[in-house]
């Protein structure tokens, strides 16, 4: 019974892909075409296709759920429903973005210059008006004025997936000099998912016994005029905040953890070395 | 670098690596180089920045310059 899952799991996990490369060209060749019809701003033309990129976000999660690939819980989602917010998360699987997309009906990112010729990827982050990210220091400046314009963007400090094991890599300091430019607050969002797949360096059909028990927590904002001098330079200013920020996430995600991390990453009780039982997610609170 | 980056002294080393050892991205390259251009009154071009890559890089550079 329970490889049967695992195989229904698998064959759920590869419906999914299928389902986001179609969803993808879908949107690209029928429904942002005739979204552009009779619009001429550029504007707003974003905007409408970055709010149906997020319906087909929610409807990806709905199918995934349905598939037992995995299972969201999220709290303190209405403090996302403010605009013009940054949003900063931890990066654990390739499904993150979808997940956080499906939180916001507007929401820039910044998307890996390979998106844009990427044949399923490409029309999306186009019409989107996604912010490529081989634009150097620019990039930082183009981040600012999208929130200045009121709109929100969600970057994620590490820049990359975290490894199978689920410990947090580097944070790189764009994120800490897009709020400090722009003066607006890092909102983080704490993703924690048990039991781990879809990670860098993950077979995508290493699926784990049960579904990916994700929980994405919005956090209370991070606001740099609070921790930083205004004399500050903002190579000094940029490394505090970074700092901070980083220390917010382990206190999150490793607080009472010792030599027991691992484990717990792994899903497995430290304590008696076998997984806690279905309901339970182990990480400490 | 002291002032700008808040670096300790025994981190400033001439053979101090400025990414690897000192985690500088391309930002502060920037303010560097602006740092570097206020106090000497050198003006530096993209190549300058790109052949710099430690602290003995600079004062090569600077050195070279002057």
């Amino acid at each position: 019974m329970k490889r049967l899952s695992r195989w229904l799991r698998i064959a759920g996990t590869g419906i999914s892909f299928a389902a986001f490369g179609i969803g993808g060209l879908l949107l690209a060749l029928v429904c942002f075409p005739l979204l552009r019809i009779g619009v001429k701003s550029a504007r707003v033309r974003e905007e409408r296709a970055q709010y149906l990129v997020h319906l087909a976000f929610r409807f990806h999660v709905r199918l995934m759920e349905a598939l037992g690939v995995c299972r969201l819980t999220v709290s303190g989602r209405e403090k996302l429903r403010e605009p013009g917010q940054l949003i900063v998360a931890n990066h654990q699987t390739l499904i993150d973005v979808v997940l956080i997309g499906s939180l916001l009906p507007q929401l820039d990112c910044l998307v890996k210059i390979g998106a844009w010729s990427n044949p399923f990827m490409r029309g999306v982050v186009r019409a989107a008006g996604y912010l490529p990210n081989d634009l150097g220091e620019a990039v930082v400046e183009a981040c600012a004025a999208r929130l200045r314009d009121g709109r929100s963007l969600l970057l994620f400090p590490e820049g990359t997936r975290a490894l199978k094991g689920g410990e947090l890599g580097a944070f790189r300091r764009g994120a800490a000099h897009v709020a400090l430019r722009s003066g607006r607050p890092l909102r983080p969002l704490v993703i924690r998912c048990v039991p781990q797949a879809l990670m860098r360096g993950q077979h995508w059909y290493d699926v784990g016994d049960r579904p990916m028990q994700i929980t994405i927590e919005v956090a209370e904002p991070i606001d740099p005029r609070k921790r930083i001098q205004h004399d500050e330079s903002r190579g000094a200013a940029s490394r505090k905040l970074n700092a901070a920020l980083r220390d917010f996430y382990e206190g999150r995600l490793y607080a009472g953890r010792g030599r027991g991390l691992a484990d717990a990453l792994q899903g497995r009780d430290p304590q008696v070395g076998h997984r806690p039982d279905e309901d339970g997610i182990p990480f400490p609170r | 670098m002291k002032t700008e980056f808040h670096f300790r002294d025994e981190e400033l080393r001439l053979s101090t690596h400025l990414v690897d050892d000192l985690d500088l991205d391309s930002i502060d390259a920037v303010d560097l180089a602006v740092r570097v251009e206020e106090k000497t009154g050198l003006s530096l071009n993209e190549a300058d920045l790109k052949s710099i890559q430690t602290i003995q890089d600079i004062v090569d550079l600077i050195d070279e310059r002057l």
